[in-house]
């Protein structure tokens, strides 16, 4: 629409234009009448002035005449009919123009106009009849006739009166009407010369006048035109400063608008006091002007808020109407804004993946809090931040890991629920420890008044503890510290929680968990640590002698009590270095490391002494049986607890309740003497192992093999 | 010159009703009569008697020369002239004087307010020569 209007759009439009040509066609006349008349006015009046000397000039003559004929009578030389001629040719002259003759020593011709003047042509007529009379009296006076003979023509009465004086009645009358006829026309003249006064000024006032039409006509058009421009400039979104070396200039609307700051507040150097400090110095280089350029600064608006500006800049100091620097500049503040929101997202995202790869490699929690506290540096290495875990009863919380550069800001807190975060379970941040729903937990710290961030750790719905951290009083950390904050708190509780898981299924599946002891993977892991050491062991394998029957007498409860009391009391009786594990069912192995098979029967011996001595309470009575061996009879586990296997076979052969070293020998008559009550302590064993085994180094076991 | 003249009409003019007041106040009730005069090259025509009292002459110049009007007491014998003989001797007659009208321009029509007592007056035109020339005429007042 803007555009269309300004295609449209004609300052000097067909009706402005007209106006103007009117009014300066006005002005042009006009000042064409008033030098006209200037000039006919000056050649007027010089030939007025002419005629005016010429009238003067017969009071002269007419004296001269009768001095000349009073000369005459007394003989002296003159010519007074010479004088008189030229008195009336003068007359003739001034009345219907023509040439007045010269009067021979004073002046030349002069050439008049035909009067045109109906009063002072009367008085020339007079003139030129008294003149007339007076030649017509002189002639008489000089001719010796009586002047009373000579016919007046002018009017006069020249009654009694002497010749010589009536001679010069006729000489005044001639000079005196000469002489009104000029001063006739000299106040006609000056008659003329104000009307001609008059006239300059009317056509002057008329001239003011069509000029201050034609201004007028010239400012409405002007008007128009930077009215319109204005418009378009005042609807335009796009931001204008006008800059120079004293400050801002101009500043458009839309500036004032975004601001909500009156013009007033930017011009001159006062738009300094709202421009970012870090940016003034582009905003003065820019007043220097220079080439174009684009840069980005901040204004402060009326609620303080920082404005970004993307400003391209145009130097227009040479420019006559703007005689300054334009900055046509954009708000940008929300393009910043969300710049920044993106490069903190990814700043957050690079933290949280980073802490994610340091916890992936904390393998157990200890590990993880150290990873924890260079997280903490790396969120903020001034703040003092710790991290409370609950212990294993869940009742108490305790610091597991502080910042190593800002310290722990040492939350007295006891338990867990007693921890307003771990209570919302929710993120909480103190603007000050002094506030009225502050944490009273924060009140009267060692370090005064403070700020706090207190973000619940928890896994798997089940609260762990809190991230703490604390900063000065009124500037708690920014929201995206508190981010991280967060970010912490939930990958390092799926940390902890995620490696006391681990350890608690790596304790599940190394320990039996009906007696504590080790399984019997963990003691073949043992065993073959041991083997491959070279180191010297005795090995020992023993049941609860007729344990099918104390179950299926006493019941299954009984069965497991024996069991667990068999497990403790071996344990007990034996060294803390000998290992002793459950093999499965009523079975235990025992590995008794530096001992030879002889020491080893006689430490089960000491064990089945004890045993026999503990019975008590409500507890069927059972005895052991135990076939040993040592390292030094065979180089693999299967071997070894073959061995130990056959002498507890031969135990059992004869008799139960005793110790037997096993025999290789004695494998054969094992297999032929079956045994159902408990499966072999080898056929306990994965299949693919005991395949290879069978196949590599005992074929016999591919007889038991075989029975399965 | 000129301006200078008309300077001194427009004073005149400012000055006339004034006049005018305070001579109709000295007269008290006199009622004053207008007399219609006549001057032209060179003749001046006016009743030959005119009552007395205040009197508004009204003086028209046929021309075509310019004219004064001036009046005087008639005294015994001819009225006397300068040492040019061509002109009246108003400085002589200044006692004798009752109103006087500067030069008018011809076809002009003007007045002259003049108290009038019982007696013989000239009226003439004392312009050079014009006196001479014929121009005045005696009146009696009654």
């Amino acid at each position: 629409v803007i555009f269309r209007r300004a295609k449209r759009f004609r300052p000097f439009g067909a009706g402005a234009r007209g106006t103007i040509a009117a009014i300066v066609a006005t002005f042009a006349l006009v000042s064409l009448i008033s030098a006209g008349l200037s000039i006919w006015t000056t050649s007027h009046s010089r030939n007025r002035a002419a005629v005016v000397e010429m009238a003067a000039r017969q009071r002269t003559l007419a004296e001269r005449y009768v001095a000349d004929l009073l000369l005459v009578q007394r003989g002296a030389q003159a010519d007074p009919v010479h004088v008189g001629s030229l008195i009336q040719q003068s007359a003739h002259a001034l009345l219907d123009g023509g040439t007045a003759p010269a009067v021979e020593g004073d002046d030349d011709e002069t050439l008049l106009h035909r009067e045109a003047n109906p009063v002072v042509r009367a008085q020339l007529v007079e003139e030129e009849r008294l003149a007339a009379d007076l030649a017509a009296s002189g002639r008489a006076y000089l001719e010796g006739q009586p002047l009373s003979s000579v016919k007046l023509t002018a009017g006069e009465h020249l009654a009694d009166a002497s010749p010589i004086q009536r001679i010069r009645i006729l000489a005044a009358l001639t000079s005196n009407v000469s002489l009104n006829a000029a001063r006739t026309i000299a106040a006609q003249d000056d008659q003329n010369i104000s009307n001609l006064i008059m006239l300059q000024v009317s056509l002057g006032a008329i001239g003011l006048a069509c000029s201050l039409l034609l201004a007028w006509a010239l400012i409405f058009a002007t008007r128009r035109q930077s009215a319109h421009f204005r418009s378009l400039v005042m609807a335009s979104t796009d931001l204008v400063l006008v800059l120079d070396g004293s400050g801002c200039r101009h500043a458009s609307a839309s500036v004032t608008t975004m601001l909500a700051r009156p013009e007033t507040e930017l011009l001159g150097k006062r738009i300094f006091d709202h421009v970012h400090p870090d940016d003034r110095p582009l905003l003065e280089l820019a007043c220097q002007g220079g080439g174009a350029r684009t840069f980005v600064f901040r204004l402060r608006n009326a609620l303080g808020r920082w404005r970004h500006l993307e400003a391209h800049q145009t130097d227009l100091r040479t420019d006559k109407h703007i005689r300054g620097v334009v900055l046509n500049a954009r708000d940008i503040t929300d393009r910043v804004k969300l710049e920044h929101e993106l490069t903190l997202q990814a700043q957050r995202d690079t933290f949280g993946s980073q802490l994610g790869e340091a916890l992936e490699m904390a393998d157990e929690e200890n590990a993880t809090f150290r990873v924890v506290e260079r997280a903490m540096v790396e969120i903020s290495a001034e703040a003092p931040m710790e991290l409370l875990l609950a212990d294993a009863s869940r009742a108490h919380l305790e610091r597991v890991a502080k910042s190593p550069t800002a310290d722990a800001p040492g939350c007295p807190v006891e338990s867990p629920f007693a921890c307003v975060a771990v209570r919302r379970a929710n993120p909480v941040v103190f603007e000050s420890s002094e506030a009225l729903n502050a944490c009273p937990k924060l009140r009267d710290r060692p370090g005064g008044p403070c700020s706090a961030v207190c973000v619940p750790i928890s896994f798997m719905g089940r609260s762990l503890g809190v991230l703490h951290a604390t900063g000065p009083e009124k500037e708690p950390l920014v929201a995206e510290r508190v981010s991280q904050l967060t970010t912490l708190a939930t990958q390092a509780a799926a940390r902890i929680g995620t490696v006391r898981a681990f350890e608690k299924t790596q304790l599940q599946a190394a320990t039996d968990a009906l007696t504590g002891l080790i399984n019997r993977r963990t003691l073949e892991m043992h065993l073959r640590t041991m083997i491959r050491q070279g180191a010297r062991f005795a090995v020992a394998i023993g049941d609860l002698d007729h344990f099918k029957q104390l179950n299926d007498k006493h019941g299954h409860e009984a069965g497991d009590r024996s069991l667990r009391v068999f497990a403790q009391l071996l344990q007990q009786s034996l060294r803390d270095a000998d290992l002793v594990a459950r093999w499965g069912g009523e079975e235990f192995v025992v590995v008794l490391p530096g001992l030879d098979r002889e020491q080893a029967v006689t430490a089960l011996q000491r064990f089945r002494e004890e045993l026999a001595g503990a019975h008590s309470g409500g507890n069927p009575p059972f005895t052991a049986s135990f076939g040993v061996t040592d390292s030094a009879a065979g180089e693999t586990i299967e071997e070894l607890l073959g061995l130990a296997d056959s002498g507890l076979y031969l135990a059992k052969r004869a008799g139960r309740d005793r110790i037997m070293l096993g025999e290789p020998s004695s494998d054969a008559a094992r297999v032929q003497t079956p045994d159902t009550e408990r499966p072999s302590p080898a056929a306990w064993r994965s299949r693919p192992a005991l395949q290879q085994v069978a196949g590599e180094d005992d074929p016999q076991l591919g007889g038991l093999e075989l029975r399965y | 010159m000129s301006s200078l003249r008309r300077i001194t009409a427009l004073v005149a003019c400012a000055l006339a009703p004034l006049a005018a007041i305070a001579a109709s106040s000295a007269l008290g009730s006199g009622a004053s009569h207008t007399v219609t005069a006549t001057e032209r090259d060179f003749a001046i025509s006016l009743p030959h008697v005119i009552p007395a009292g205040t009197v508004d002459i009204r003086v028209t110049n046929r021309g075509p020369d310019q004219h004064e009007l001036i009046a005087v007491r008639a005294a015994k014998g001819a009225l006397p002239l300068r040492h040019d003989g061509l002109t009246v001797s108003e400085e002589a007659l200044a006692k004798a004087e009752v109103g006087a009208l500067e030069p008018g321009k011809p076809g002009e029509t003007r007045d002259l307010k003049v108290i009038l007592t019982p007696g013989r007056y000239v009226f003439f035109c004392n312009m050079s020569g014009h006196f001479m020339a014929g121009m005045h005429t005696t009146v009696v007042v009654k």
